[in-house]
């Protein structure tokens, strides 16, 4: 039996990719985990490697071709002395694994397009490549001489614009496209399509601007983001719940060895690790906030805590995941948050950061906001965001009224999932949690 | 058959006896081209008609058969002198580069001489008999290069040729000489087809392919595929004239397609479409939606045995294969 090799979910919103290119032709030989196409999608781009070692019998999805995930694209012959990882390989995904051995893609990095484009410095790409094995540098320069010319005549961003031709590469057709979804989508609002795979590009009645008003044409990262937000919005019941929370032992903790802590580690301290650390007690003590609703009604308990950490960045939000957040020291959360927050920044994500979260920790108080109530990533039961952390006079336990750090954590949870109490309980759990922490704290 | 449509070959023959009618200056020269009437039969029945002073049959040698028609052409004839096969031009190589082609620049004295003959694989002939010797005379200033494709142009360009003052090499595809479905009605009237105007062969909007002589066919063919199986619409240009090229209509319709292909029969490296492909980089870069790509034979001398022959050509499978890639590019 041939395994098959399924399209990947690339990241928890994404529910169709589009294959960029084959790297590998029908006979090839390829190993485990070598590249075996360059998959794309809304929000990020990134290369397949393969499942299991063997020979690549037949590719079922042309490159260009947009499937949903999971929908197999192609068949590999496993190699004779390949052995029991396979089944694994080739069993259904669920609802939000990765169709993919999780393992075997663990530091894939996204191309980034961006980065190709700026570094295009040196003589261009030598045209196609004849026997269908591409070497990166072969690819730096994705948008073709006549695509950047109209691109510029007509003030477009290429961010903006996803390249359909080989490899990604942006082309005539791309930008005419464009130009024509901005004149005829423009503000049409979000279709929210009836099954909730496709990202609503199709068009939508025509509609003219207004003398005073300007059309603007969403990105495809904007229209997976709106796609998600109405998607989630009408699949979840949203409750949401907040929490005082005292946070002055961390502040004060943090104003003294924040600086330190970033010279002796070489990357900063928040109050975000303490935050997620108490996520994680939180979780803990009530497992169903860590679930997901399926669609044939049944409660999905996840055993493991990655934690969401949505990170803006100039082309739109992410959600990049810290895998097994609980087994971290607040150190060590510091740590894996700068080193994803990086990636995103510079379009460096992995196919392994993208998937698999379990619940988000969202952190508008870095903009100054107190309170916010969030949607909820799907297929989550829960998203929690931290405010501002600011000082306020409060009246503490003995009656006396004291100068503390306060932040209010916002709860917003899967109605259908669990009730007031448990989202409480939770959320008291947090709360327990961030304030157990005394003057000396223990990062480590 | 329809009596009044004429091959390829006719229309080269007709060509030649309308303009030796028309002008008594024009004359045929080369090895068996009176009594035999050419190797081809190109020239059958000219002799009978104009006498051997007005078809003469040579020696064989090419330097002297070309250096004869040079010196003729210098005292007001305007001889065609024949290569039995287009191979053995360079033989005469020395006189077409040295004298005819900078006669005219050194002394002002115009060579009309036009050097004409059988070219292209394709018909098992082996390394001396398959040559397509274009790009030498290409590069050289000083020399018209003409690759018809039709019995049409092969007989409007035989004439304008023989016309023009300048010394120009006529290449005739042996392959086309006698295909029946290049055999068409002619013109009764005199016509000529100008030297440097390309003519668009199958118009589309995808990309466009440059091409001449028997490609063109091959081009075709593959642009009948594409449409068919692949549905892209490839425009097929026949530049007809490869010295000097109608860079005016290559850049229109490169304008338009964005995408360009060329391919020729010759030799990749330093051939016609590394020029073509130099010019349009300078004149269309940012028109330019894919990379130039050439289709072209690879760098060998002409293979004997018909599996190596079959493989050496360019044909529309190639060109197909090839455009495929251009066009998802």
């Amino acid at each position: 039996m041939p395994t098959s090799v399924k399209m990947p979910r690339l990241g928890e919103t994404v529910a169709e990719g589009t294959i960029g290119s084959w790297l590998k032709n029908e006979g090839d030989y390829v190993e485990v985990d070598e590249s075996l196409a360059e998959i794309e999608t809304d929000k990020i781009n990134a290369e397949l490697p393969s499942p299991v070692a063997g020979r690549l019998a037949k590719i079922l999805v042309q490159s260009g071709a947009t499937v949903t995930v999971g929908t197999d694209i192609a068949l590999i012959e496993e190699s004779a002395d390949v052995s029991a990882d396979t089944a694994a390989a080739s069993s259904a995904p669920g609802p939000d694994a990765a169709p993919v051995k999780s393992d075997t893609q663990a530091a894939i990095p996204l191309l980034n397009e961006q980065d190709e484009r700026n570094a295009a410095t040196k003589p261009s790409s030598p045209a196609m490549n004849r026997h269908g094995e591409q070497k990166e540098e072969e690819e730096r320069q994705r948008i073709s001489p006549l695509a950047r010319r109209l691109a510029r005549e007509h003030g477009l961003d290429l961010n903006d614009i996803t390249g359909t031709g080989t490899g990604g590469r942006v082309r005539k057709e791309d930008i005419m496209a464009y130009l024509e979804q901005r004149s005829s989508v423009a503000t049409a609002p979000v279709q929210v399509p009836a099954v909730p795979a496709a990202v609503a590009v199709a068009p939508a009645p025509a509609y003219t601007a207004g003398e005073d008003e300007e059309v603007v044409t969403p990105s495809k990262m904007r229209l997976s983001i709106a796609e998600h937000m109405v998607r989630s919005k009408r699949t979840s019941p949203h409750a949401t719940t907040v929490v005082e929370v005292d946070m002055t032992n961390i502040a004060r903790w943090l104003q003294q060895h924040k600086d330190e802590f970033k010279q002796r580690e070489g990357y900063g301290i928040s109050f975000v690790p303490f935050v997620m650390k108490a996520v994680c007690e939180g979780i803990r003590k009530v497992p169903l906030i860590n679930s997901t609703w399926t669609e044939d009604n049944r409660i999905i308990v996840k055993k493991r805590i990655n934690l969401g950490v949505a990170v803006a960045t100039d082309v739109g939000l992410v959600v990049p995941t810290i895998h097994g957040a609980d087994q971290y020291t607040l150190a060590g959360l510091a740590k894996q948050i700068h080193a994803i927050a990086q990636r995103a920044r510079v379009n460096k994500l992995t196919i392994q950061d993208m998937q698999g979260s379990t619940f988000v920790v969202n952190n508008p108080g870095v903009f100054g906001t107190i309170i916010s109530v969030p949607i909820i990533n799907q297929p989550h039961a829960g998203i929690l965001s931290m405010d501002a952390v600011v000082k306020r006079p409060v009246v503490t336990e003995d009656d006396a009224i004291a100068i503390r750090s306060m932040m209010y954590l916002c709860l917003s949870f899967d109605h259908r999932v669990l009730d007031g109490a448990g989202a409480a309980g939770f959320l008291q759990a947090v709360r327990a949690k961030l304030q157990s922490y005394g003057r000396e704290i223990d990062v480590y | 058959m329809n009596e009044k449509k004429v091959t390829y070959l006719e229309a080269i023959s007709q060509a030649i006896r309308e303009e030796m009618l028309r002008d008594e200056a024009v004359f045929i020269l080369g090895e068996d081209v009176g009594a035999y009437g050419g190797a081809f039969k190109v020239s059958a029945g000219l002799l009978e008609e104009f006498g051997s002073e007005r078809v003469i049959d040579t020696p064989m040698s090419e330097a002297a058969i070309i250096g004869s028609a040079i010196g003729s052409a210098l005292m007001g004839m305007r001889p065609i002198a024949e290569m039995q096969f287009i191979d053995f031009i360079t033989c005469g190589f020395d006189q077409i580069i040295n004298m005819a082609t900078k006669m005219y620049w050194r002394v002002g004295m115009p060579v009309p001489v036009v050097i004409r003959g059988p070219a292209g694989g394709g018909t098992k002939g082996g390394p001396f008999h398959s040559s397509s010797p274009e790009a030498w005379f290409f590069h050289t200033p000083g020399i018209k290069v003409v690759v018809p494709s039709t019995a049409y142009d092969a007989k409007g360009l035989l004439k304008a040729a023989i016309r023009d003052n300048n010394p120009v090499l006529y290449l005739e595809h042996k392959l086309l000489y006698r295909l029946p479905f290049l055999r068409e009605e002619l013109p009764a009237e005199d016509y000529i087809v100008p030297l440097g105007k390309a003519i668009i062969r199958r118009e589309g909007e995808d990309m466009t392919i440059l091409s001449y002589g028997a490609m063109v066919h091959q081009c075709l063919r593959a642009a009948q595929i594409l449409e068919e199986d692949d549905d892209l619409e490839v425009e097929v240009m026949d530049l007809r004239c490869i010295s000097p090229l109608d860079r005016e209509a290559i850049q229109e319709s490169v304008k338009r397609t964005n995408k360009v292909m060329i391919v020729h029969e010759d030799t990749l490296t330093g051939g016609i479409g590394s020029e073509l492909s130099a010019i349009l980089t300078e004149d269309l870069f940012e028109h330019l939606d894919g990379p130039i790509t050439r289709v072209a034979a690879p760098d060998t001398p002409f293979p004997y045995a018909p599996e190596l022959e079959a493989a050496y050509l360019p044909n529309s499978e190639k060109i197909v294969a090839a455009a495929r890639e251009l066009a998802a590019y």
